[in-house]
């Protein structure tokens, strides 16, 4: 079994190699790419059964012992969200592929597009896997680096800017992540997560809170929280539409996990509660005000995006199991719901020819069927039953009354206010865009333009890719309860650590 | 009961497809389902009567607290039978009411059932949780049904203010109930109530529970949203808006009242309110001359009574309650229901253009009478039961009491006042007014609105029946049970009080323009929509004042914000609990020395370069003086990679320089044109306070660094374990190489992928850019739509 866990790294990085290659052939890359992605689906399923089932499934790569080589761990919490992001993945691939087809042809190739992709798959699930900081740190450049190379894809005079402020920003996060772990280094002397979650026990209290905070801060800015968010929503909106979505279902996420991991199992107690609860409190309250005053489409979903990481990092912050499984059952359907809304937004976007709300009317009437797809994950995110949103965010509440604490009890309500404002802002574009006597299409302005297409047509797989994800949203819902024992169970293991570095350590040298 | 619930979600999503088919008939087929669940709930009546509720549970994701739970009980059972019967009713009248040709039938029909299907588990949910799905479902249809095709200003914003102010309150109550259940220890709302918990959290959370009560049920400063929301096709309005929907928040306190009814958290807010809301709903309507938004004050006030019978927590109060629950329900109907009929049959709902409706038609004249009737108090409807058992209640000498009393004897003025305005509106005749010309109501209108109008004639006297039901409910409530519902109480105080209220009422008609005058003279500022519309337009100042200060679009600034947070937020935390000690001695070596200034000359002399491959070779000069600092310490491997990186980079740089213009852009010049030396001290200020942020940056990570590594002395074990097994695992000299390509040869595989999409990406940009321009020239033999498209 064990065997199987580098295959969902390893696996689309040689196909993208070979993907590369085969440019010219537009049908033998998106092929491969759907195959590849499918697999990996299989693949994380069958880790998340074993895991679940019989504790993390480990691999030593190279056969050499932690701490000296790198350590892959599929544990509860990693191989569910592989499987999750994987799925969304692939559900955003589907609609590329249609919308690409439905532009530009069956024949026309994009050399640089599925390549990329795949390494960004690579990178995402070698960040979920691995057990080591550096190589989590190898995982983000990874991921970034393709993530560089998709969004600044045709892009156009307007859009240099939000592609350079969305790479530098990443560059610098991505400076601070390894300053953090040759600080990590040299105060322990290991990077293995479970080993280090030993050595950094044995630090002074004051340099224990110190790195926990970096940890946090540093992962932060990928996570988008206030105030390292600024970068999101003015990069996010600008690139298309699949782009856009698997973006925000996953780079952030990804971000969030690493945070989740981090300070579970490296810091384990509530060093950095106050902080990461502050943090969360700002992200809701900002991000929501600031989704309120958007008049793009796109923009306001990043505005959301930004404030729903808010939600995460609460029940984080209460480093209880409870919270964390509100936490891990709001990744999971955030991902979905998410990714479901940019997808929507882009054929909103195709339909109304522009992503200003000013200038979009009657949507309902004229494409009932998008007007759904749209109302469904909107009111998901709003929280609103009977939808995943409304499942993880009673649990994240429940945290928050539990843990009654008074700065919990603000961030409970903040985080039901937060629910108030999302609605808000989504009403404003439901009664504003959808409602009223529909409005001509706005002609396209640049053809060159991937962003604003305009095309009024959509496609069969476009609309599939999108409904699947509107749909997951309905299904995480129904299954709330075994994905709720999973989640409390995964929550269990990211308090208790025992199960996680006897695994990776084996059960003599994980003991305390 | 569950399976009549789930019935009414599976039909209301299959009536859109069967509208296709036999458009308005998807009204009645959606009737079937609340009358069936009518049907069902009557057989459990006989054990409610017993007083053993009929329990349900299916589980949803227990661990989470969600399950569906139904709770048949005394005040269940009431509810039910309102909502199903009133729902049945106002499906078949809708089935009539809705015009053939106009699209939208199965979409309406839908809403209204599945509407129905929550209003049902709402009441019958035993658990916090599967009542506030309930609870948010009817809001979205309430939503869905007011905005319609959202085609008309109007109606778009009435429906999100319905939206807005009924999720806000929603949201409390799911914030109070959570709190509730966890204080409590249990999610069912049986246990909260048996055993209800204390504390200031559980007071906090019955303030929210009782802003959810009074957004739902449309209490002052809320109750604006009613109506407006009056923009909605009638039978909505009967359904929603009177009979059913904004009943949930008097249910709610109706079933919260046994547990919480003697702390005044509960009660004073709603008595209050509820007073308020009921005097100047009453007062408000005197002043309208649409039939339907006469109603909605009406409602309005109406809930402010029920909310103040059912808050008090007495015996006697909650008989008049459960009682006038009813009433109000089947009068509320009737009436809108009659208003539906006028607006279609007349064309219009102004009293100032209807004229001689009575004489043209009788029977409906006459049924609408009986509702009003019963409305305002008069014997032997239901009304009247509900009213006398309501002024009982409150005839004893405490303040409390008193002034109690005074406002809903008030508040009962106007409502008679408002009754005979609505009756003489729709139906009298005005003099010198040609009569309006008026389709005939058809049987079905006639029929639908007799039901409910003549089950108020017959509860009235046939309270007895009634009685059994609503001494259920009331029974858990602290007080004399010495009082019971009935027509005939001989002559006592509250019926003297009755015929004063009515002779009152009708002298207050009769001043009716006087009122009107006054009535219209509430100051702006009060008026409680003004209070909506200030709060909304506050909010979304807020967001763009909030997020046009913070969102600038400045890069330099996003970079200074993230470095200042990573000096702030751990350097805080180090700062209390305390820095490790550095005692690390200041150098090693004195080469150490120069090549630290060597490095930090350099990187601050890139920052003033000019030409590119200035640059470019001053940071060749950092990277070998960081490998000259490994040689120092004894890194050997490690300096001969780091020389080796550098060299590469510097050839690779200067063979790419060739092909660039030798000087940067450099920013400013192009910014300012031609006056550049106005815009020069901006920009170095701007220059400066980088600078300092970059320092203090690059100063905090020096100092990190150096306060981590002082604790330790030895090799790290990873590092001892690398020397000593480079050679026979990995068959290499060079420990950095032996890490490189075995040791951590995954990092090395994903570095060399970075690399790869580097190269891949930014040839990416240089064919994209070429591409970009050969797009833009037209292809022949495409039309210009093709083109277009592309």
């Amino acid at each position: 079994m064990s065997a199987l866990v580098p295959l969902p790294v390893l696996l689309p990085l040689l196909a993208a190699a070979f993907s590369l290659a085969v440019g010219h052939f537009a049908t033998v890359q998106r092929v491969l790419n759907l195959l590849v992605l499918s697999g990996i689906v299989v693949v994380a399923a069958l880790l998340l059964a074993r895991a679940d089932g019989s504790g993390p499934v480990v691999l030593q790569l190279g056969g050499y012992a932690p701490p000296f080589g790198i350590t892959l761990v599929a544990d509860r919490l990693s191989a569910l969200l592989l499987l999750v992001s994987i799925s969304v993945m692939l559900a955003v691939l589907v609609f590329a592929i249609g919308q690409r087809i439905t532009d530009q042809g069956r024949a026309s190739t994009s050399t640089a597009f599925h390549p990329m992709y795949l390494v960004l798959s690579a990178g995402v699930s070698l960040a979920y896997l691995t057990g080591d900081l550096f190589n989590l740190f190898v995982a983000f450049e990874v991921m970034l680096s393709a993530s560089y190379v998709l969004i600044a894809r045709r892009t156009n005079a307007e859009r240099v800017r939000p592609s350079m402020t969305y790479v530098i920003v990443s560059l610098t996060s991505s400076l601070l992540f390894l300053t953090m772990v040759a600080v990590v280094y040299t105060a322990t002397g290991t990077v293995n997560l479970a080993d280090l979650a030993g050595r950094i026990a044995l630090l002074p209290d004051g340099a224990r809170a110190g790195l926990a905070l970096l940890m946090a801060v540093v992962f932060g800015i990928k996570s988008a929280v206030v105030p390292l968010h600024f970068w999101l929503p003015d990069s996010y909106p600008t690139a298309p539409a699949p782009v856009t979505a698997v973006f925000a279902a996953l780079l952030t996420k990804v971000a969030v996990y690493a945070l989740i991991r981090t300070q579970t199992l490296l810091f384990g107690d509530a060093t950095s509660g106050t902080f990461l609860l502050v943090v969360a409190l700002l992200t809701m309250l900002v991000g929501a005000l600031g989704a309120i005053a958007q008049n793009d489409l796109n923009r306001l979903l990043s505005f959301l995006l930004v404030s729903h990481i808010g939600y995460m990092v609460f029940g984080l912050g209460l480093f209880t199991e409870i919270g964390l499984s509100g936490v891990i059952l709001y990744v999971v359907h955030h991902i979905a719901v998410q990714g479901a809304l940019f997808l929507v937004g882009g054929l909103v976007i195709r339909h109304a020819g522009t992503p200003s709300l000013r200038h979009m009317r009657g949507l309902a009437r004229s494409y009932p069927l998008v007007a759904v797809l749209f109302a469904i994950p909107a009111l998901n995110l709003a929280g609103i039953p009977p939808f995943s949103g409304f499942v993880a965010k009673v649990v994240l509440l429940r945290a928050g009354a539990e843990a009654a604490t008074p700065l919990a009890y603000v961030v409970t309500a903040a985080a039901v206010a937060t629910s108030f404002l999302t609605l808000f802002a989504l009403s404003k574009v439901w009664v504003g865009s959808f409602w009223g006597e529909p409005a001509p299409a706005v002609p396209d302005v640049d053809p060159t333009d991937d962003v604003t297409v305009g095309t009024g047509e959509s496609s069969r797989p476009m609309l599939a890719a999108t409904g699947g994800l509107v749909l997951a949203g309905l299904v995480f819902a129904a299954l709330a309860g075994p994905l709720s024992g999973v989640s409390e169970r995964a929550a269990h293991d990211l308090l208790d650590q025992g199960p996680y570095r006897a695994a990776v350590l084996g059960e003599a040298r994980a003991a305390p | 009961m569950l399976i009549a619930i789930a019935a009414h979600f599976a039909v209301a999503a299959m009536l859109p497809l069967a509208a296709r088919r036999c458009g308005r008939a998807a009204f009645a087929i959606g009737a079937l389902v609340p009358a069936g669940s009518l049907a069902l709930a009557l057989t459990y009546l006989p054990g409610v009567l017993r007083g053993t509720p009929h329990g349900e549970s299916v589980h949803w994701a227990e661990r989470i607290g969600l399950l569906f739970t139904v709770r048949l009980d005394a005040l269940a059972m009431l509810m039910t039978l309102l909502v199903t019967g009133v729902g049945a009713v106002v499906l078949c009248y809708f089935g009539r009411y809705a015009d053939r040709d106009e699209p939208g039938h199965g979409r309406q029909a839908g809403l209204m059932v599945a509407f129905a299907g929550a209003m049902l588990g709402l009441v019958l949910a035993d658990d916090v949780l599967s009542l506030y799905v309930y609870w948010e479902i009817t809001t979205i249809a309430s939503f869905l049904l007011v905005g319609g095709a959202g085609r008309d200003e109007e109606s778009r914003r009435s429906a999100k203010q319905a939206l807005v102010v009924t999720v806000f309150g929603g949201l409390a109550l799911l914030l109070g109930l959570i709190v509730l259940a966890v204080a409590a220890g249990t999610f069912r709302l049986s246990g909260i109530l048996a055993d209800p918990p204390d504390g200031a959290a559980v007071t906090a959370a019955v303030a929210l529970l009782l802003v959810g009560v009074a957004t739902k049920s449309a209490q002052v400063p809320f109750h604006p949203w009613l109506p407006a929301a009056m923009v909605a096709p009638t039978p909505v309005s009967a359904y929603l808006h009177a009979a059913a929907m904004v009943k949930a928040g008097v249910y709610l306190a109706a079933r919260l009242a046994p547990a919480f009814a003697d702390r005044p958290v509960f009660w004073v807010p709603l008595v209050v309110l509820g007073l308020w809301t009921m005097v100047l709903g009453g007062f408000r309507a005197l002043r309208q001359h649409d039939l339907k938004l006469l109603l909605a004050f009406g409602t309005v006030s109406q809930l402010g009574f029920l909310l103040v019978l059912v808050a008090v927590g007495t015996y006697t109060a909650a008989l008049a309650g459960a009682a006038m629950l009813l009433a109000h329900g089947l009068f509320k109907s009737t009436l809108f229901l009659t208003a539906g009929a006028v607006d279609k049959g007349t064309g219009t709902r102004d009293i100032r253009e209807l004229s001689g409706l009575g004489r043209q038609w009788p029977q409906l004249a006459t049924l609408a009478g009986l509702a009003a009737a019963s409305m305002a108090g008069l014997p032997p409807l239901l009304g009247f039961v509900g009213k006398e058992a309501a002024l009982k209640a409150f005839l004893h000498a405490t303040p409390k009491d008193v002034a109690v009393l005074c406002g809903i004897t008030a508040g009962s003025v106007f409502t008679v006042a408002y009754t005979l305005r609505f009756l003489v509106g729709a139906f009298g005749t005005r003099p010198g007014a040609a009569p309006s010309r008026a389709k005939p109501p058809g049987a079905v209108f006639t029929a639908a609105i007799a039901v409910p109008a003549l089950a108020g004639l017959v509860v009235g006297p046939g309270v007895g029946w009634l009685a059994p039901l609503a001494a259920g409910y009331a029974e858990a409530l602290p007080g004399a049970h010495d009082y019971h519902l009935a027509l005939w109480h001989g002559l006592t105080p509250p019926l003297l009080l009755s015929v004063l209220v009515l002779a009152t009422g009708y002298a207050v008609y009769r001043a009716g323009r006087a009122v009107a005058v006054v009535s219209g003279r509430v100051p702006e500022p009060l008026r409680a929509q003004r209070g909506y519309d200030t709060a909304v337009s506050g909010l979304i100042r807020l967001a763009h004042g909030g997020t046009g200060r913070i969102q600038t679009g400045s890069l330099p600034v996003y970079l200074a914000v993230i470095l200042l947070t990573v000096v702030a937020a751990p350097g805080t935390m180090l700062l209390l609990r305390g820095l490790p000690a550095i005692e690390a001695p200041w150098s090693r070596s004195w080469l150490q020395l120069p090549l630290a200034a060597i490095v930090l000359a350099a990187a601050g002399a890139v920052l003033r370069a000019r030409r590119r491959l200035t640059a470019v070779l001053l940071t060749g000069m950092i990277g070998y003086g960081v490998g000259g600092l490994f040689l120092v310490r004894g890194a050997i491997d490690l300096a001969l990679a780091q020389f080796l990186v550098e060299t590469l980079t510097l050839v690779v740089f200067v063979l790419v320089l060739r092909r660039l213009p030798p000087p940067f852009a450099r920013p400013g010049r192009e910014r300012t044109g031609g006056q550049a030396r106005s815009g020069q001290p901006a920009l170095r200020r701007a220059e400066w306070r980088k600078a300092l942020v970059a320092a203090l940056g690059g100063t905090f990570v020096a100092v990190l660094a150096t306060a981590y590594s002082a604790g330790r002395e030895r090799l790290p074990p990873a590092s001892a374990w690398y020397v000593d097994n480079a050679k026979p695992e990995a068959g290499a000299t060079n420990v950095v190489n032996a890490i490189l390509v075995d040791f951590r040869a995954l990092d090395t595989i994903g570095e060399i992928t970075v690399l790869l999409v580097a190269a891949t990406g930014a040839a990416s940009l240089a064919l994209g850019a070429g591409r970009a321009r050969r797009r833009t020239m037209p292809r022949p033999g495409r039309d210009e739509r093709t083109e277009v498209r592309r």
